[in-house]
């Protein structure tokens, strides 16, 4: 059994980048492989925006990352400089900011791009898509 | 500590794929990792000189790529092909480059642990 480290730069509609990541991360936990975490980069950082609000009958990716990770005690993390500059924000950064509004909330954390080298180092093996 | 290959496929500024990529180079580069770049395809011409992407709002980070000797970084690898099909000689080009082939590109990514592709 590996453990793997997933880093996702496609963004949440318009590009299958990420769903292939969401369903690479399910197989990957279903055939007992560990995820050390889920790395959202680039575009993969609106992957975290809980105001994603696609119509009932569509997939919300968004809400799919939250519940694989709420099942499977996954660790979310965005990169902060790129969701930053995307307009994706936790709370903390929106008070910061003096911004009235944001999107990004439990179970993703902001992180820094050394979260996602130090997991490099301690994963077999870095996927990205 | 483990190898990283980080590979530039985009030109620059047009989008934010080789500004990305070279942060993350950096920051893996100061946590140790062994770090080299390889330009190809578009990617090549973040190598040329005399770039003023401030006239179309990007950030210059081009000027970065100069200080990656104080971070060891020191391999940089260009793919032959992808400066014959740009049109490009060495002369045009702002670094101290290696120039490689296919098979020598195959090898070099043989040889690390992770290649991350921007």
């Amino acid at each position: 059994m590996s453990t793997f480290i997933i880093q996702v730069n496609g963004t949440a509609y318009g590009d299958s980048a990420a769903f292939h990541a969401l369903k690479f991360t399910e197989a990957a936990i279903q055939a007992g492989h560990s995820i050390l975490r889920v790395f959202f980069y680039q575009d993969g950082v609106f992957n975290s925006s809980s105001l994603l609000a696609p119509a009932s009958d569509e997939f919300n990716i968004h809400q799919a990352w939250v519940e694989l990770a709420r099942q499977h005690r996954l660790e979310l993390v965005n990169c902060v400089s790129a969701a930053l500059r995307r307009g994706l924000l936790s709370a903390a950064e929106a008070r910061e900011q003096g911004l009235a509004h944001w999107n990004v909330s439990e179970p993703v954390v902001m992180g820094g791009l050394g979260e996602l080298v130090t997991g490099m180092v301690k994963a077999d093996r870095l996927v990205c898509f | 500590m483990k190898k990283l290959c980080v590979v530039f496929r985009h030109g620059p500024h047009g989008t934010a794929h080789g500004r990305e990529a070279l942060d993350l180079a950096m920051l893996a580069a100061s946590f140790e990792l062994e770090v080299s770049l390889l330009f190809c395809d578009e990617g090549v011409l973040h190598l040329l000189q005399g770039q003023e992407p401030e006239k179309i709002g990007c950030r210059d980070y081009i000027a970065t790529f100069k200080a990656l000797p104080f971070y060891d970084v020191e391999i940089q690898l260009v793919c032959k092909q992808s400066l014959a099909d740009y049109g490009l000689s060495k002369a045009a080009l702002e670094e101290e480059l290696q120039i490689l082939d296919a098979a020598a590109i195959t090898a070099h990514l043989k040889s690390v642990d992770e290649v991350v592709v921007y």
